[in-house]
């Protein structure tokens, strides 16, 4: 920026006082207001009474233990399987291997609120595999899979995108002539697995179940929907807190689990730096896949992989091929007997049932808009000058990932529920504005993380060789920098969007009446037995499933992967 | 330079969007979307630009409450009387003496304060399937339903409900010591209460559980156990409880924080008047307070308004205990 004329250098600090404050307002004062909410009480510290009021609650009590115990739980069954994913697409011969690959894949795309409605859809009450169940077995209860089991079961289905993701690109960094070193120096199969490919892949096995935990804890959707009436996760407490005027309590108990959290990340962190040390060869032979010698076990690892992918597949396929049947079969049929484009028309045509999808479409294009303009201003300017403010910078903008959504959340309402002098005296709760915030808050995280590794891939020749020809500064970013991030600000901005759409915890805690975003009519729409509302959600669901495959496959095309994105569910 | 006139855009309009003018009063009505589509279509031809935003009553209630600070509502309708009673002691509704007010009997007047004006009222009933349910099986009070018998039988609605959280209210009153307090035989006839009903959050799942056959009483608003039976198909019958069957006034108020008071005057003197209230009436069955409505609505509504005897409850001792109340059932009980 040196050299630009005094103008541009007055909308560059005007710009950057701008990014300040809005930093300031709606990260940092949430974050201190929840602080403060949880700990003071009129000024006076509060946090021994409020824990004992905590501790006094039955429901606080269950909800920490049956988190508690569902997260342990639900490391090692998406450890199972996830494992089992990596093993079969990456070291054993598998016939239809490109078929499990997409069955495994299916979690990226069918994800957070749609993935949970969509179980409960197939194994809920009125589920087609419950209704096909009892006419098999008359005594199965029709809530069979309501309660901790059908919550761990989504879990453990759901949750294996990290394995998926990156387990699997560990295992291709290990060198096949190692363990063929291994073989001749005469190691068996155990011990080549144990001594040989196991160091490898350790450090992002141990990072891939951090993320797990870190995922299992904060699950609010899949709870919610097919908790049942006994089995319900901190998040959903916090919220029940909040709706009974107890934000102290909410916030506190948010604040233990951001803690939480932050440790997990910590931890994260320091694994993922050891893993960097030990990283494979640099030129790794690629492995090959081994065929099982025995008979039986190949019968049964072949079995086993189909019966995974079956439980991949069927959710997926009857959310789509029932989003075309007519309603009157929806929670009555296990096939529909016709198919129809009904309930599609409606969603565009019917107001009340396009209302949810616009809301959170516009919810969602505002908040990306505002991500993007963020984004596109402070990653050069973090970029260009490494010191402690721009440092500062880096880490406030990651912030919303490590700490919980629901933290945040309790802070925007604590913040904004009163006038706030850094927003002019106003009060946002109550208003549209507070929701298309917090959305934009959340979402910085991936921007920043995406667009910043386009940035600095831009060769800086470009930059010199326009700046010798004496194009200004506002002009070369126009010009010769933002066309080559453009590819990646409209991946971004899709997959921000994507996630929106879907993005549960802030949307519980922030809607309003009259404008309520298509996750929660997901989720009420997934609670309900009405057969109308259950139509339109697999509706939303298809449409969703299908932008987020546009979604990756344009990742794909200009080559980044789909990114550690944290899946709420 | 994007960036800071979009920040600035938004906090001005975040700002101007309660402040705007020239735009329908928006009123908060908990009721059913039939009944919200039906009160809509009169007030429009009536004149009236409004708009409703309806939800469950106490989900509606809390969220007055949680936007004290930017009131979204110009006009509080159809809340119970606890629940009026908390926004006037809140400091959320503005005085204003309708028309139609003083004609009201004094019970369902706001002499002291003119904030709140109760226009119906409704029992919170016991009611059953009559076609599964023998007489002699019924029970005859709530504290009955606590029996082995009934282990299942019964539907308790979200809190979220204003007919829930009524009846709540309605049984721990039956247990409070003199200082108003709950005693612990309330508390453990509370937890027996929850742990022998069907607990449900949204209206479907309670159609469901009557629908199955599991649920045989509803416990409900006295047209609204009528609705349900209707929709479900079943004859029902409404019991006439020992010791009484809690009562709730709907009321209504001006919110402090309307910007539009005139048009919400109008309103509210509309909607209160003999003659809307009296075509309510023959709509939906709702007993009007004002004598000239009650007087023009069908007999059978007449016959219905004395059918149960009243359970004498202060709500307004009750309003400020009742945050506590639903807190403890809601983390402690439930």
């Amino acid at each position: 920026m040196r050299g630009a004329p005094s103008l541009e250098r007055v909308a560059y600090w005007l710009a950057v006082a701008a990014l300040c404050w809005g930093l300031l307002a709606f990260l940092i004062w949430p974050i201190l207001s929840a602080l403060h909410t949880a700990l003071l009480r009129d000024g006076t510290l509060a946090i021994g009474q409020v824990t004992q009021e905590l501790a006094a609650s039955r429901r606080v009590r269950l909800a920490v233990w049956n988190t508690a115990w569902m997260t342990a739980a639900t490391t090692v069954t998406v450890a199972i399987v996830g494992i089992f994913q990596v093993v079969v697409l990456e070291y054993l011969h598998v016939r239809g291997r490109t078929i499990l690959k997409v069955a495994f894949a299916i979690p990226l795309v069918f994800g957070s609120v749609v993935a949970a409605a969509g179980y409960g859809f197939t194994y809920g009450p009125t589920g087609v595999v419950t209704i096909g169940l009892r006419q098999l077995f008359p005594s199965v209860p029709a809530d069979w899979f309501v309660g901790w089991f059908g919550v761990l079961f989504i879990h453990t289905f759901l949750m294996t995108s990290f394995y998926y993701l990156f387990l699997r690109a560990a295992m291709r960094r290990v060198d096949y002539a190692t363990i063929e070193a291994a073989r001749s120096l005469g190691a068996g199969e155990w011990t080549i697995l144990r001594r040989v490919v196991l160091p490898v892949v350790a450090p992002t096995f141990f990072a891939v179940v951090i993320l797990t935990v870190f995922v299992a804890i904060s699950s609010f959707a899949a709870p919610r929907i097919l908790g049942g009436r006994d089995f319900f996760m901190l998040t959903e407490v916090i919220l029940t807190l909040n709706s009974l005027r107890r934000p102290d309590m909410a916030a506190l108990l948010a604040l233990l689990m951001g803690v939480v959290l932050m440790g997990l990340i910590l931890l994260f962190q320091s694994i993922e730096a050891r893993g960097a040390r030990l990283a494979g060869s640099r030129t790794p032979a690629p492995i090959q896949l081994r065929r099982v010698r025995s008979r039986g076990w190949n019968i049964v690892l072949h079995a086993a992989c189909a019966l995974l992918a079956l439980a991949y597949f069927l959710p997926v396929g009857l959310v789509v091929l029932f989003s075309f049947a007519p309603s009157s079969a929806i929670g009555v049929e296990t096939l529909p007997p016709s198919l129809t484009l009904r309930t599609y028309v409606r969603v565009f045509t019917d107001g009340t049932a396009f209302a949810p999808f616009w809301a959170s479409a516009r919810m969602a294009l505002i908040a990306v808009a505002a991500g993007l303009a963020v984004t596109l201003f402070a990653v050069p300017v973090m970029l260009a000058a490494r010191n402690l403010w721009t440092r500062a910078l880096d880490l406030v903008f990651f912030l919303p990932w490590v700490l919980p959504s629901v933290l945040l959340a309790v802070g925007l309402i604590t913040a904004f529920d009163t006038p706030n002098w850094l927003i002019g005296g106003g009060v946002l709760l109550g208003s549209f504005w507070i929701l298309p915030i917090g959305y934009t808050v959340v979402i910085l995280p991936l921007m920043v993380r995406f667009l910043r590794a386009a940035f600095i891939g831009i060769d800086p020749d470009y930059d010199l060789a326009a700046r010798s020809l004496g194009a200004p500064a506002l002009y070369r970013f126009r010009r010769v920098t933002l066309p080559l991030v453009v590819p990646t600000a409209i991946l971004v901005s899709g997959m921000a969007f994507n996630d929106l759409m879907t993005e549960y915890p802030l949307s519980a805690f922030l809607y309003n009446v009259n404008n309520t975003p298509l996750p929660i009519a997901i989720v009420e729409g997934a609670m309900s037995p009405d057969p109308e509302q259950k139509a339109l959600n697999l509706v939303y669901s298809v449409l969703i499933m299908g932008f987020s495959l546009a979604v990756i496959l344009f990742a794909e095309r200009i080559g980044l992967g789909r990114g550690p994105r944290i899946n709420t569910l | 330079m994007r960036l800071n006139s979009l920040l600035l855009t938004s906090a001005v309009s975040a700002l101007g969007l309660s402040a705007a003018t020239a735009e329908p009063i928006t009123v908060y009505a908990p009721w059913p979307a039939d009944q919200i589509d039906w009160v809509a279509a009169q007030a429009a031809a009536a004149g009236h630009e409004a708009q409703f935003i309806a939800g469950a009553g106490g989900e509606l209630f809390d969220r007055i409450l949680a936007e004290r600070n930017n009131p979204q509502a110009d006009v509080a309708l159809g809340f119970v009387d606890a629940a009026m009673a908390t926004l006037k002691s809140e400091g959320l509704l503005l005085a204003y003496e309708p028309v139609w007010g003083p004609d009201l009997p004094e019970a369902f007047r706001d002499d002291a304060d003119g904030m709140v004006w109760k226009f119906w009222q409704t029992p919170i009933v016991i009611a059953y399937n009559a076609d599964t349910l023998a007489t002699e099986a019924a029970p005859t009070s709530w504290l009955d339903l606590v029996q082995p018998e009934y282990q299942g039988r019964y539907v308790i609605g979200s809190i979220n409900w204003q007919t829930t959280r009524a009846y709540l209210a309605g049984i721990l009153a039956r247990f409070t010591d003199e200082n108003g307090e709950v005693t612990q035989e309330g508390w453990d006839f509370m937890t027996a209460f929850y742990a022998n009903a069907i607990v449900v959050e949204d209206g479907d799942a309670k159609t469901q559980a009557l629908a199955s056959g599991d649920a045989v009483i509803d416990l409900n608003w006295f047209g609204g156990a009528f609705n349900q039976a209707r929709d479900v198909g079943y004859s029902v019958t409404v019991v006439d409880t020992e010791g009484g069957t809690p009562f709730i006034a709907d009321g209504l108020g001006i919110m402090a924080g309307t910007d539009q008071v005139e048009q919400s005057q109008a309103f509210v003197d509309w909607f209160g008047g003999a003659e809307f209230m009296a075509a309510y009436a023959h709509q939906f069955g709702r007993v009007p307070n004002l004598p000239q409505a009650l007087a023009n609505a069908p007999e059978q509504v007449q016959i219905n308004a004395a059918m149960v005897s009243p359970q004498p409850l202060d709500w307004d001792a009750i309003a400020p205990r009742l945050d506590g109340w639903l807190q403890t059932i809601e983390l402690e009980i439930r």
